[in-house]
């Protein structure tokens, strides 16, 4: 009786992160692309690589501790040297994962002028955070980055900060 | 032919060997190096050594393959969220 009870919550589990977890089939454009990233990293793997990160490098620290938190992260990124490369389709195949009520748009930024679109999604479950997925796209680029779990987007933003990239904080006093 | 059957009976007539030459053949073989044979055991034990530490030298290669994996991966994932912050910060 308990190990059925086990198997039911373990299935209801994998159902969950199913959800979390899109299923990116953008194969077609890596064909097309100049440079293309692709990286499925599962949780079984994160665990792995936390142990080779060293806790004393500040980057590599704060990834180590992001990661404890995280199921899987998954990125394609693609980069064209001309436009029209990908289609409306591409983008619309991801856009319908990201339905109410898991999934909700946190920030939409569309830049007429050089045809770029950003997208945040977030996926929240009991008022916690179970995934993100960052979507931009532009005439000659199209990236997504899903990331199951629990994830901060402060500390994943910082990260840009830590990995050589001015932090916006600073940037606006700046200016 | 004499001359030749004569010549051929003094080169394969029987020759004594030297008086040393029984000292010098047991001397030769006392010098000779014992060869002492290897035990199966270290045999076994090196080979262990060997699997283990290439085992580990594997797994450390696909450790740094991973960790190279996932900074990769949060690099490129916070470097889009910052970009994505940016485009909001300098919208009018």
């Amino acid at each position: 009786m308990k190990t059925g009870r086990a198997m039911a919550m373990a299935w209801g589990m994998a159902a969950v992160l199913c959800a979390q977890q899109l299923k990116l089939n953008l194969d077609h454009l890596a064909a097309k692309a100049s440079d293309s990233v692709d990286l499925s990293l599962n949780n079984s793997l994160l665990q792995f690589a936390g142990k080779f990160l060293d806790g004393n490098e500040p980057d590599e620290a704060a990834v180590k501790k992001m990661i404890s938190g995280i199921d899987g992260i998954y990125i394609r990124s693609f980069e064209f040297k001309q436009e029209g490369a990908w289609s409306q389709a591409d983008l619309e195949q991801i856009r319908n994962q990201l339905k109410a009520p898991d999934w909700s748009r946190i920030v939409g930024v569309k830049s007429a002028e050089d045809g770029e679109e950003s997208e945040v999604h977030v996926c929240t479950q009991n008022g916690k955070v179970t995934g993100v997925v960052i979507l931009v796209t532009s005439p000659k680029e199209f990236t997504v980055a899903n990331i199951v779990g629990n994830v901060s987007l402060d500390s994943l933003s910082d990260l840009g900060g830590h990995f050589g990239l001015p932090k916006l904080e600073q940037q606006k006093k700046k200016k | 032919m004499d001359w030749l059957e004569n010549e051929l009976k003094q080169a394969l007539q029987r020759k004594d060997p030297s008086a040393d030459f029984e000292a010098r053949v047991t001397a030769a073989a006392k010098r000779r190096r014992k060869v002492v044979p290897m035990p199966r055991w270290l045999a076994a034990a090196a080979a262990v050594v060997v699997i283990t530490a290439a085992g580990a030298g594997y797994r450390y290669h696909q450790g740094q393959v991973a960790k190279e994996q996932v900074m990769q991966a949060m690099r490129l994932a916070g470097s889009k969220l910052n970009h994505v912050q940016l485009q909001m910060r300098t919208r009018p």
